[in-house]
Order: structure tokens, then C-alpha cells, then sequence
């Protein structure tokens, strides 16, 4: 096996301002935290204000934590470190980790900032979802949010007693626990009015939140009555009744409510999407920052240095965007540290004599990690992860992997059909990350192994070419295997798609070369399946026995 | 101020603790990281992977990585059979560890193994009369548990309390049958068939389950036994390993009794729909279990549409436990002078900030501090972490 290590090493001088893109209370705690590790932050939000001025609904529950976030905006308002925009936006981000160049509009004017890293705050926002319940505004009809305004007026409050008043929770939309805190706290809240009748139809209880279990039995013990729900009740005269079946009772179970408070649904901020465009980051599910793969949990996007905090990355009260935000500090601590970063110099080699400027790796780096200079592209060493999908996918082989260069790979591929005694001989490439943990399990537990089955260990499945594939069979490899992570859990987002796609032009290959196309086969595994690892790769044996050994021999 | 004389220690070596252990260590912080059992991973080690077709973000997969960070770092000392005896605030906090009580109880053989390459030591002898009578069976480098554990004092400049859950014990609901019927088995029970035999087979005889039904909430969420909280990982570890059972086997049949499915997942709406129609679900938490004949059980539940009886029949049947507080909490809780919360679990300064505690220098992470999934786990480790190394004055 070829050295791992990278022993050449140099030493490089990296930006270590940090701009935090939303100023909202997420925003500001990234600020603070940020510039108490002592770099000096840019805090953009394209309101006039900061964080103070959002909604209530991100502060449910948190009265007691409320003055502490008021001194910590007055704090960061007069921090030396902290450099507030506000009416401020992104216009664009070139670069890469320890080398951004964020242009940032202020009215007419275009501000140039050079940071290493890049913190994205946004905010969720909360939608109506009266047309899901058939509901008009009306007098009579409230969104939570308003429900929210209402009990923060003490004016308002008095208003609401001897009301009865039903809530629409659930039935509208999945939810989620913090759509549900809501509910609990508005219906707690209620119990304190005199003459106050709530009622809540509800879907599945979201209760799965710290303390929420105990509000919905603290709100029963007071009176509240849930009515549980697999579909959503009907409701007449845009909310004057609401009625349903009650099988266990046997009966219609009808009430007119003086007011109906309607269920928000928490999407991702408009903002996201511009975003991610400019910072060339994943879009995961409806429209939030991240995708939804372990490896980015809790904070990370699929680029170095660039970091998602609470609801930008999924819905999210304060409580988890705090965990976040300390979550970032940390990673940025780690990854600017006192500007003099140690890198690998042969983590990518790009050769000036084979590379045509083509791009094709500019555009296949997951990490977006490349640009390009004059005469050739280049590959950041910080924002490098080494997966090597454009070494596989460059036209000009114009790049290297350290420690995966091709030539150490043609020799593992050689010497691993070598000496077979007439057991099938199967290469199985592994993806480090999965199926080469997998297979040491597999090794070390001692579980049943085929004696003719060689593991190559590669960075990510991205790196195994379709020649490594054609050359092993070429070679007299009975059987390939291309062993990568399942769908969804690249460390490098799409290493195992790039393998599949290579796996499938191969199949063709193989078929116009006569081949059976069962020798090749493409699977997915995670690091903990030893016993998994075993039996896909006993069962490729036996594939490879009936079909006899490599007529290529 | 320099890292380099400052020290942390660690209780408890499962992923919140190994996250933190290894997230201090990158900013050159001596770590000690102490663990109660033979083996670091924790409850977490042992999980399955529950991809199917796809990654479903269980998170297993993250805690052999987060093990090997941890083992191959030569900053985090490890302590394996050790647990804390007292400690003493003299400026630093002085910590005495003693050798621990823990008795593994999955000795059926006298050795204990552990789940990962790297769970070093990977054999431990816990029976040595019953090992004699087979030698040949004691795998090479075997350790007796009774040579591990580390007695002694070590001074730290903080202390991170990682010392996680306890599954509930789910011979507390008698009327299931869990341990009289082999039949009946926990979450936990069915990670380790599906990470041991990649498919579902029954207890009793090994064949392949065909009916199975799920039971959620067993031990969350009831108010007989006082335990006011929803454990948050039960619904994901049940759908994610039924879709596992149904992608192996789609004859498979599947219920799920619930009182009320919590997400799973980012794309929580997809994933449900999917699950929707690969199983019955059953808005109703069965009464009791009784055994057949042939091993079988029968249930007996609230039918939803008339409100009367049924009696079904199921192959196997999985009790959802959930996360209780962990064995040690109250007595951690005196040794470090820290409250715990109404539920048992360890209390932390506010809501915004979970991982520092109202007593100086001590710190929580992970399950210790309530219900955790494993990616929440290691977040809070992290959040943990950074608090700590303010706590430090680390610049």
C-alpha cells in the first residue's frame, strides 16, 4: 500500500475575517462567539435592523432568556471586532476557504471583504395555512403568529377572556415539534384568561422536544381538551362550527369556537436560494442550506469554511440554533486558527503540461474546491477534500491524488488478481469511509471472507475510474466490486453517484466485449456493516463461481 | 493562554463523550476520557446500519468514525473500567477514579466483545472459571476484565459528563411478556439481529420473521410510570428498521402501534408517505402479550373504527423503548455537586445553553442532559466543547 501520509508539507497565510450573513438573533450569537475567539466579523442583514425586529414566533418559550439576548445585540453593537452592515446583502463570493472575496451591496455602494470563512445565518419564515383548512381571514379566524401578538398585549390578552377558542394543529401539514411548542404555549397562556375554553384538533403530537410532553399534560390537568385526529375535522361558516365523528363515542362531536387559531408551516427563508447560488452550496430538503447526510451534521455545507447555522440548515428553534452557533465556533477556531495554516502540498497535483483549462473539474468538485489561474486549474489544499472525482473525471488525466495516484493504483489492481490458486479472483474497490472500514470488521471478527477477494482502499468511490474497472478485468480479475457509500452518506455529496455512473458505462463495455456483465457489480455499505460486508461479498463469490472463471485469464 | 498544560476530563465514553474527548483534543487540550465499561461506543457502537436502497441518517455509521478519530489520538488518554470515586476543588478539580463495579451482562460465554476493530481491547474474559473449561475459545489478546480500570487521582481544569442513557427496562411492562416470551424483543434487541444476521429472524427459532408488529412508547410518555417525556428516537430507530425489514422482505408484514409518529429525518413528509404504505399503523398502545403454541404471540389491542377488542396474531413483536436517565446520574449528580432535572435528567444552565451546568468547570454532553439521537448527541458534545474551551480561556 502507498504511503497515506502527506509528508510535503508547506505553510500558507489565510484570511481570517469571518462574515456572518444574517443578522438575526442566530446571526448575532455566530458574531459574538466568533469575535470572543478574537477575529474580527462582518454581520450583513438586509433589514435596518438587527435581530430584535424578527418575529416572536423564533422566541417561543425563551422569556426568561430574553434580556440576555437584548444585552448580547447591545454588546455586539459596540464590540471593535464586530463590523455591523445592515440594508446589506451578498452580491458575490469568489474564492475559496482562507481566501473569499465577498462583495457585499450597501445601497449604492459595493463593499469588498477578504474572509476565510463564511457563516450563513437566515432566518425561517412563517406561512398561513388557513387555505388548507378552508379557512378565509376573518375576524374570527387568527394565524398563530397573530395568536402570538395577541398574548404578548396584556390589552389584548383581557380581550380573550371567557373565549372559546379551538386551535388547528397537525392536520394541516406534518409539523414539527417547534410548530407544536407554539400551540402549547399560546393554550398555557389561555389557562391564565378567566373563562377561557380551549379546545386543539390535532394530527400527530409533535411532542418530540424537551418539555413538551409535560405542557400537553400540565394543559389537560388545566382543562384543555385534544381532540386526536387522522384527518382534519369539518369545519362550517369559515370556522363558527367545528365538528367530527367520534368512533369510540359513537357520535358527532360538535363546537362553535369564538375564535380559530390556525397552524403555521416554518419554511426556509426566501433568501436561501439566492445564497446558494452565490456560495455554491447544496440545497437540501424544502429549500433549507444542507442535505440531509450525516456527514454534514451539525454545521458544515459541502465547502470548507463555509458554515450553516440554525434555521438556514433546518427548522430550528434557539435552543438547537445555539448548539450550532458554539458548534461553528469551534469548527472556525480549528479552520482559521492564527492564519498560518499547515497544508499537504500533494493532496491534488494538477500537471500544467496535460491541463487545458477545460473546467470539467471546476464543475465536478463537490467541495467546491478549484479555480483556475492562467495556465492551468487550481486546487485549494485547505478546501480540498481528496476525494479525487476530478482526477477520475479530468479528459486530460491531468490530476493526481495523493497517496491514489493512478500509477500506485494499476500497481494495487496488478498485484491484487496476482498468485491465484484457482479461487475467483475479486478486486473490490472500497471507499475508505464505508466498505474498507467494513471489510477490516469483517476481517478482524473473522467473519467468512472469499480467499480470491481483494480490497482496494480508495478516498471516495469518486476516484475509481472506469479504467481501474476495465484494466482489473483486463488484468484477469474474475470478479470487480465498486464498493461505495449508500446513496445519501458521501462524505464528498455524489462520489458514489460519479462510481454508479462509471459502473454503468462499464456494464456497456463489458457487454461489447462479451463479458458478462454480472463480474461488475456496484454496492452500497456503511462503515459498521461488517456482517453486511461479509455476505455481499460470499454472495459475489458465489456469482463468480457459476459463472466460471475469466475467460480474459 | 497556552493549551498545553490544560487538562479535561471526560465521563463516559459513548459518542457524546468520544465527540467532545475528540473536538477538545484538536486544540492541542489533554483530554482523560473515562468509561465506566470495557469498551468505548457506548450504546451507540452498537446500532445498525439502516440504509436501505439508501442512506435513511440513522447516524451509526458516524460513531465507529468518531471512535477511530479518538483511538488514534494520542492527546485522549483512555480509561476503560474506571469510574469516578469523588472529587476535590482545590483550584483544579481533583478527581479520584477507583476501578469499576460494572458487570457486563451479555457474558453468556464469560467473554464480552466488543463492536468495533478499534474497541480496544475487543475480548474481555468477565468469567474466567467458565473460560477454563473451553480455552480454546479465548481469542488472542484477550484481557481479563479484572486486570483493567484505572485507581488513582488525576487533577483536570474541567469536566465534561458524558455518561449517557439506559435503555428502559422493558421487563417493567410486565404485560408484554419481554424475557418470558423469546419472541418479544426490544429496539436494541433487533439492532443487534439486524447488524448480526443482516435479516430478521426470530429468537425462538431463527426463522425469518413474517408478521411483526412494533410497539412504540414503551417506557416514554406514561404517566403510570411517572416518565413525563418523549424519548425522540424511538419513532426514527422503529419506521427506519421496519422500511430495512421490508426492503429485505417485501412479504413482510408490518404494524406499528403508536400514540403519535415523530419525524424522521429532514424530509420527514416523504419518508412517512413511504412508510405509510409499506405499514399498517395503528393509532393505539396494545394492552397485553400472550405466548401460542408456536412461539407466536398474540396481542390485544383497541381496534380505532369501534373502540372494541382484538386479539391478533404476530411472529415477533418489538418493543420501542426509550431513553431513561442514566444509572449513575444521582450519584454524579452528588460526586459533582450538579442539580438534575424533574425527569432525572442533568440540568443545564438555561434552555439556550444546555451543555454548561450552574456548577463551575462542569459541563454535560449528550443524552446525559435528556433524549438524543446520535447527530444531536454530537452536536451537543460540540456545543459542550466550545463551552469549555471559553471555560479554559483558550485563544
Amino acid at each position: 500500500m502507498t504511503d497515506m501520509k502527506h509528508t510535503d508539507m508547506e505553510e500558507i497565510n489565510i484570511a481570517t475575517d469571518v462574515l456572518v450573513l444574517g443578522g438575526g438573533l442566530t446571526g448575532i450569537k455566530a458574531a459574538s462567539e466568533i469575535a470572543g475567539s478574537g477575529y474580527k466579523v462582518i454581520l450583513v442583514e438586509k433589514d435596518a435592523e438587527l435581530g430584535s425586529q424578527k418575529g416572536p414566533e423564533s422566541l417561543i418559550g425563551l422569556e426568561e432568556e430574553y434580556k440576555g439576548l437584548q444585552d448580547l445585540e447591545d454588546k455586539i453593537k459596540t464590540d471593535s471586532n464586530v463590523q455591523i452592515l445592515t440594508h446589506a446583502s451578498l452580491v458575490s463570493a469568489a474564492g475559496v476557504t482562507g481566501d473569499f472575496t465577498a462583495r457585499l451591496s450597501k445601497g449604492e455602494e459595493v463593499i469588498e471583504h477578504n474572509v476565510g470563512a463564511i457563516v450563513v445565518a437566515t432566518d425561517f419564515a412563517a406561512a398561513a395555512l388557513n387555505e388548507k383548512y378552508g379557512l378565509s381571514p376573518a375576524d374570527n379566524v387568527l394565524t398563530q403568529s397573530r395568536m402570538d401578538e395577541l398574548l404578548a398585549s396584556e390589552a389584548d390578552k383581557q380581550k380573550l377572556a371567557n373565549k372559546t377558542i379551538a386551535f388547528l394543529v397537525g392536520l394541516g401539514q406534518e409539523g414539527n415539534p417547534l410548530v407544536l411548542e407554539r400551540v402549547l404555549r399560546s393554550v398555557l397562556a389561555l389557562q391564565e384568561i378567566d373563562g377561557c375554553d380551549v379546545y386543539i384538533y390535532t394530527g400527530d403530537l409533535k411532542v418530540a422536544s424537551n418539555g413538551l410532553e409535560r405542557m400537553y399534560k400540565e394543559s389537560r390537568e388545566k382543562g384543555a381538551v385534544y381532540f386526536k385526529l387522522t384527518e382534519k375535522p369539518e369545519i362550517a361558516d369559515n370556522g363558527k362550527t367545528i365538528s367530527f365523528f367520534d368512533p369510540v363515542a359513537r357520535r358527532d362531536i360538535e363546537i362553535s369556537p369564538d375564535l380559530i387559531v390556525v397552524e403555521e408551516e416554518m419554511r426556509a427563508d426566501d433568501l436561501n436560494e439566492e445564497l446558494a447560488e452565490i456560495l455554491r452550496i447544496n440545497v437540501g430538503p424544502l429549500g433549507f442550506l444542507q442535505k440531509d447526510n450525516v456527514h454534514f451534521f451539525p454545521v458544515r455545507s459541502n465547502r470548507e469554511g463555509i458554515f450553516v447555522a440554525g434555521s438556514t440548515r433546518e427548522i430550528s428553534g434557539l435552543p438547537s440554533a445555539w448548539t450550532d452557533v458554539e458548534n461553528i465556533a469551534v469548527e472556525v477556531r480549528d479552520l482559521l486558527g492564527d492564519g498560518k495554516k499547515s497544508v499537504a502540498k500533494n493532496k491534488a497535483v494538477v500537471d500544467e503540461d496535460k491541463c487545458v483549462i477545460c473546467l470539467t473539474c471546476y464543475r465536478c468538485c463537490p467541495h467546491g474546491a478549484i479555480y483556475w489561474g492562467d495556465k492551468k486549474a487550481i486546487i485549494s489544499p485547505l478546501a480540498c477534500q481528496g476525494c479525487g472525482i476530478c482526477a477520475s473525471e479530468c479528459p486530460m488525466d491531468a490530476i493526481q491524488i495523493g497517496g491514489f495516484r493512478d500509477e500506485d493504483m494499476t500497481e494495487e489492481v496488478k498485484s491484487g488478481v496476482a498468485s491465484g490458486n484457482g479461487t475467483p479472483r475479486i478486486l473490490a474497490f472500497c471507499c475508505q469511509n464505508s466498505a474498507f472500514e467494513a471489510g477490516e470488521m469483517a476481517d478482524i471478527f473473522k467473519m467468512q471472507l472469499p480467499e480470491g477477494l481483494r480490497m482496494i482502499k480508495v478516498p471516495c468511490a469518486g476516484k475509481i475510474d472506469l479504467d481501474y474497472i476495465l484494466n482489473a478485468f483486463v488484468a484477469g480479475a474474475d470478479g470487480v466490486m465498486v464498493m461505495a457509500c449508500h446513496p445519501g452518506n458521501c462524505k464528498s455529496d455524489k462520489g458514489n453517484t460519479f462510481a454508479q455512473w462509471r459502473v454503468n458505462d462499464a456494464y456497456r463495455m463489458l457487454e461489447e466485449a462479451g463479458l458478462e456483465k454480472d463480474r461488475l457489480c456496484f454496492v452500497g455499505t456503511a462503515s459498521n456493516m461488517g456482517s453486511g460486508f461479509s455476505s455481499i461479498v460470499v454472495n459475489m463469490e458465489k456469482r463468480i463461481n457459476e459463472l466460471g472463471l475469466s475467460p480474459l485469464k | 493562554m497556552s493549551t498545553k498544560n490544560k487538562k479535561v476530563m471526560v465521563v463516559g465514553g459513548g459518542i457524546a463523550g468520544l465527540t467532545a474527548a475528540w473536538e477538545l483534543s484538536r486544540f492541542n487540550i489533554n483530554v482523560e476520557l473515562i468509561e465506566k465499561t470495557p469498551f468505548l461506543g457506548g450504546y451507540a457502537i452498537r446500532y445498525c446500519c439502516k440504509a436501505t436502497d439508501e442512506c435513511r441518517q440513522c447516524g451509526a455509521c458516524t460513531v465507529e468514525a468518531m471512535l477511530k478519530n479518538v483511538v488514534d489520538e494520542p492527546k485522549i488518554k483512555v480509561h476503560l473500567a474506571t469510574e469516578v470515586e469523588k472529587i476535590n476543588n482545590n483550584g483544579r478539580i481533583s478527581v479520584n477514579l477507583k476501578k469499576s463495579s460494572y458487570q457486563p451482562d451479555l457474558a453468556t460465554e464469560g467473554i464480552v466483545r466488543g463492536y468495533s476493530k478499534n474497541n480496544t481491547p475487543l475480548h474481555v474474559i468477565v468469567d474466567k472459571k467458565k473460560c477454563e473449561e473451553n480455552p480454546d475459545a479465548i481469542p488472542e489478546g484477550a484481557v481479563e476484565l479484572d486486570a483493567m480500570g484505572f485507581s488513582g487521582k488525576l487533577d483536570v481544569d474541567a469536566v465534561i459528563l458524558a455518561s449517557g442513557f439506559q435503555p428502559f427496562d422493558a421487563e417493567q411492562k410486565g404485560t408484554y411478556g419481554y424475557k418470558k416470551f423469546p419472541n418479544v424483543v426490544t429496539g436494541m434487541d433487533l439492532e443487534r439481529i439486524i447488524r448480526e444476521n443482516v435479516t430478521v429472524v426470530r429468537p425462538s427459532d431463527g426463522k425469518t420473521a413474517q408478521k411483526i408488529a412494533f410497539i412504540q412508547c414503551v417506557g416514554s410518555r406514561d404517566e403510570r410510570l411517572g416518565n413525563l417525556w418523549c424519548s425522540q428516537v424511538c419513532c426514527p430507530y422503529a419506521l427506519r428498521m421496519a422500511e430495512i425489514i421490508k426492503h429485505k422482505n417485501a412479504d413482510a408484514e408490518i404494524s406499528v402501534f403508536y400514540m403519535d409518529i415523530q419525524n424522521v429525518g429532514k424530509d420527514y413528509a416523504g419518508f412517512y408517505e413511504k412508510c405509510k404504505m409499506d405499514f399498517r399503523f395503528v393509532r393505539n398502545i396494545p394492552v397485553d402479550v400472550f405466548p401460542m403454541e408456536n412461539d407466536s404471540l398474540s396481542m390485544r389491542y383497541m381496534n380505532e373504527e369501534d373502540g372494541l377488542c382484538i386479539n391478533e396474531e404476530f411472529d415477533l413483536v418489538v418493543l420501542s423503548v426509550g431513553i431513561m436517565p442514566g444509572p449513575d446520574n444521582s450519584n454524579l449528580s452528588d460526586i459533582f455537586d450538579v442539580g438534575l432535572n424533574e425527569d432525572g435528567f442533568f440540568a443545564g444552565v438555561d434552555k439556550l445553553n444546555s451543555s454548561s451546568t450552574l456548577k463551575d468547570g462542569v459541563f454535560l454532553a449528550g443524552t446525559v442532559a435528556g433524549p438524543k439521537n446520535i447527530a444531536a448527541s454530537m452536536a451537543h458534545a460540540g456545543q459542550a466543547a466550545s463551552e469549555v474551551i471559553k471555560h479554559l480561556g483558550v485563544s
